[in-house]
């Protein structure tokens, strides 16, 4: 049995257009999950239908194995794309209300309810209404609503978006928390650094399909290997080579992309022939390079 | 909706829900001065009815000298004409001219030696006082003619007396008429009121939810059927209470004041509109939860919920209509019909023209009625509720229902 979230063969289409094709992945207990793809790719669609708010033309959705209900789903934590809370009502009132709705007692709503407003520092805002707070507040108050009933799972459509760099720290610091804690955190961003950084594995959605998956490295096992090489040798020093492709050259920096990862030693020996080398290593292509050859392949 | 018809409501989630309209419509200031004035109006209103048209005091007329025929006569012709008069003999004429003055007689009647009669008034006599003084001095002055012209004073008396038409009534005017058109009409108005204002809160409060987009959130974790009958009943009951304690507080005054002297038919008018106010109200929340659905912000509220104002107008102006005649038969007809029934009934209860049978049917038909509706209206609510945006067509969200 698969632990943890799991999408199997999800599709979906609004009228003419497919937003999800046959979409399969996991997200494991204790794993934090990037999802990451350009606007329209799926993600939204993707988070409604693990929370039930849209339904599947086809597929399933399981959790440790278990196709999910109405009742498993309560215990799901989830910050739509698009922010919403009541804008007349007390920023505590509502936590309350939104953790009892998720199946806590009004004395453990309220217990939880401190906690999180301490934790993510608008415990002094407790009375005002929501609409009263700027937008990062408001994205914290969002945040503890996601976060307020104890998630058993943690579905987050864009929860970095429009949040200042101290408040990313607080979410980053909460999101590897929760998953460490063994909760399933599924949450997509298109800050790729941040992903990448955080991420214990990523997926890659385009056209509502999965076109990668996996850790980055994983990501990355696949691709060539690159070299930078700063040299002194003069332009096209390295067409000689068989197997090595330059993909930049500006200056005396060069990049070049080497069929046979073995090969480098090669590579270093040519630069030196023609001319000082001062700086010679492999490059590790970011998620974001990766991302954007998944994307156009 | 996944899963939203095929697994039950849970009642829990929908009182959570029901709850929190509650108490964030009644912990406001607004509401409690509203209703506030309101019952102060209710009450202060009849309160200064009653005293404005409670027993005026009976006319002081003082009279001089020992007349005792001009004072049966006076007291005769003012029960002839439902006035209510007090004689007070004055010791003489001028102090009976002083106590006109200071005003605590509205008029001395002041007998001269040679039978002459002279009426002293500080401001005009009103007309039916003055009748009853020139009817009086004529009728004294007729008695003492006849008896001067010897005819026997007794025997004429018991003529006259027996000569008197007796009037036979074939269709008396019901004594409560005023009382009961009053009662009906305050009964209805409540009704209106509080059936067309609470359920536009409800669109209000669907479009809130759409236009602030919590309803994805809500969604997460509660059925769009659970969201919307906890909103139905949580708005439902604030407007429950009050018309119960606009209701109440009118009537409780009514009676205390003696304004209204109907109470078994005042009470059953009270308990008619508590009954048809929820019957009615539950008719119209469903709809305009699911008009309110189609749209996404609080602006278009008004036009999408058009068609179901001009409807309660619609009932309310039947209403209005039929308040003189609510036995007429088009009347009798229209208020089997819902939700004309919501306004109609409780009228005709008033008006006392119903009987129970007609009561227990129309309920019956008005259940049904909401039933039916309510099933329609929750397809329209969950296949809409969640589509942000420009305004959707009814058939779009009854297409996309099934």
């Amino acid at each position: 049995m698969t632990t943890g979230l799991t999408l199997e063969h999800v599709c979906k289409t609004y009228g003419d257009l497919k937003a999800l094709d046959d979409l399969s992945f996991t997200v494991g207990r204790g794993e934090l999950f990037g999802f990451v793809g350009s606007n329209g790719a799926g993600k939204t669609t993707t988070m409604r239908i693990l929370l039930g708010v849209l339904s599947a033309d086809s597929g399933r959705v399981l959790l440790d194995g278990v196709p999910l209900d109405a009742p498993a789903r309560r215990r799901f934590g989830y910050m739509p794309a698009e922010r919403g809370l009541y804008p007349k009502m007390k920023v505590g009132e509502q936590l309350v209300y939104f953790a009892r709705l998720h199946g806590m007692t009004a004395a453990e709503a309220t217990e939880s309810m401190r906690h999180w407003i301490e934790r993510l520092g608008v415990s002094d805002r407790v009375d005002d209404h929501v609409d009263t707070l700027s937008t990062g507040n408001q994205q914290r108050v969002q945040l503890a609503a996601a976060l307020v009933h104890d998630p058993a799972v943690l579905v987050l459509d864009e929860p970095f978006s429009g949040l200042d760099p101290v408040a990313v720290d607080v979410m980053s610091e909460v999101l590897s928390e929760k998953s460490s804690s063994g909760v399933p955190v599924l949450f997509s961003s298109h800050q790729l650094e941040l992903v990448e950084q955080l991420c214990d594995r990523v997926g890659i959605i385009a056209d509502g399909s999965l076109v990668a998956v996996g850790t980055v490295d994983e990501l990355r096992s696949g691709q060539p290997v690159r070299l930078e090489v700063v040299t002194e040798a003069p332009a096209g020093w390295a067409d000689e080579l068989h197997g090595v492709t330059t993909i930049s050259a500006s200056g005396d920096r060069f990049l070049l992309e080497v069929e046979d990862p073995s090969g480098d030693q090669d590579v270093l020996a040519a630069a030196l022939r023609h001319g000082p080398v001062s700086r010679f290593g492999r490059v590790q292509p970011k998620l974001s390079e990766l991302y954007r050859e998944a994307v156009s392949a | 909706m996944t899963g939203a018809r095929t697994s039950k409501v849970s009642w829990h989630l929908a009182s959570l829900v029901a709850q929190r309209e509650f108490t964030s419509r009644v912990m406001t200031k607004a509401y409690a001065i509203s209703t506030a004035v309101m019952v102060a109006i209710l009450v202060g209103g009849q309160i200064v009815y009653a005293m404005a048209s409670g027993d005026e005091d009976p006319t002081a007329i003082g009279t001089t000298g020992d007349d005792r025929a001009l004072v049966v006569a006076i007291k005769q012709s003012a029960k002839a004409l439902g006035h209510d008069v007090e004689i007070r003999a004055q010791g003489s004429e001028s102090k009976a001219r002083d106590r006109v003055k200071d005003g605590e007689l509205d008029v001395a009647v002041i007998g001269h030696e040679d039978g002459s009669v002279d009426a002293v008034s500080q401001d005009e006599l009103d007309s039916e006082l003055e009748s009853i003084l020139q009817a009086a001095g004529k009728q004294v002055a007729l008695e003492k003619a006849l008896v001067a012209q010897d005819v026997d004073a007794d025997r004429l008396a018991a003529d006259v007396e027996r000569a008197s038409i007796d009037v036979d009534v074939l269709d008396p005017d019901d004594p409560d008429k005023g009382q009961r058109v009053a009662l009906a009409y305050i009964a209805v108005l409540l009704l209106f009121f509080t059936v067309y204002l609470y359920g536009l809160y409800v669109a209000m409060g669907v479009v809130e939810e759409k236009s602030s987009r919590v309803v994805e959130l809500l969604l997460s974790t509660i059925k769009p059927l659970e969201l919307l009958v906890g909103k139905v009943i949580g708005i439902g009951a604030v407007g429950l209470m009050q018309v119960v304690v606009f209701g109440g507080a009118a009537l409780a005054t009514g009676l205390a004041t003696d304004v209204v002297t109907i109470g078994s038919t005042a009470i059953a008018v009270f308990a008619a509109s508590i009954l048809w106010y929820v019957l009615g109200f539950a008719f119209f929340a469903v709809l305009y939860a699911a008009l309110g659905s189609l749209v996404s912000r609080q602006e278009d509220v008004n036009n999408a919920t058009m068609p179901l104002s001009i409807l309660a107008f619609a009932i309310f102006f039947a209403a209005q209509a039929s308040l003189s005649t609510p036995d007429s038969g088009w009347i009798e007809t229209l208020s089997w019909i819902p939700p004309f029934s919501a306004t109609l009934m409780p009228l005709r209860i008033a008006a006392g023209v119903t009987d129970p049978l007609q009561v227990v049917g129309t309920v019956i038909i008005m259940l049904v009625a909401t039933a039916v509706t309510a099933v329609f209206a929750a397809r329209i609510y969950e296949s809409s509720v969640l589509n942000t945006g420009g305004r959707q067509s009814l058939r779009g969200a009854l297409s996309r229902s099934r």
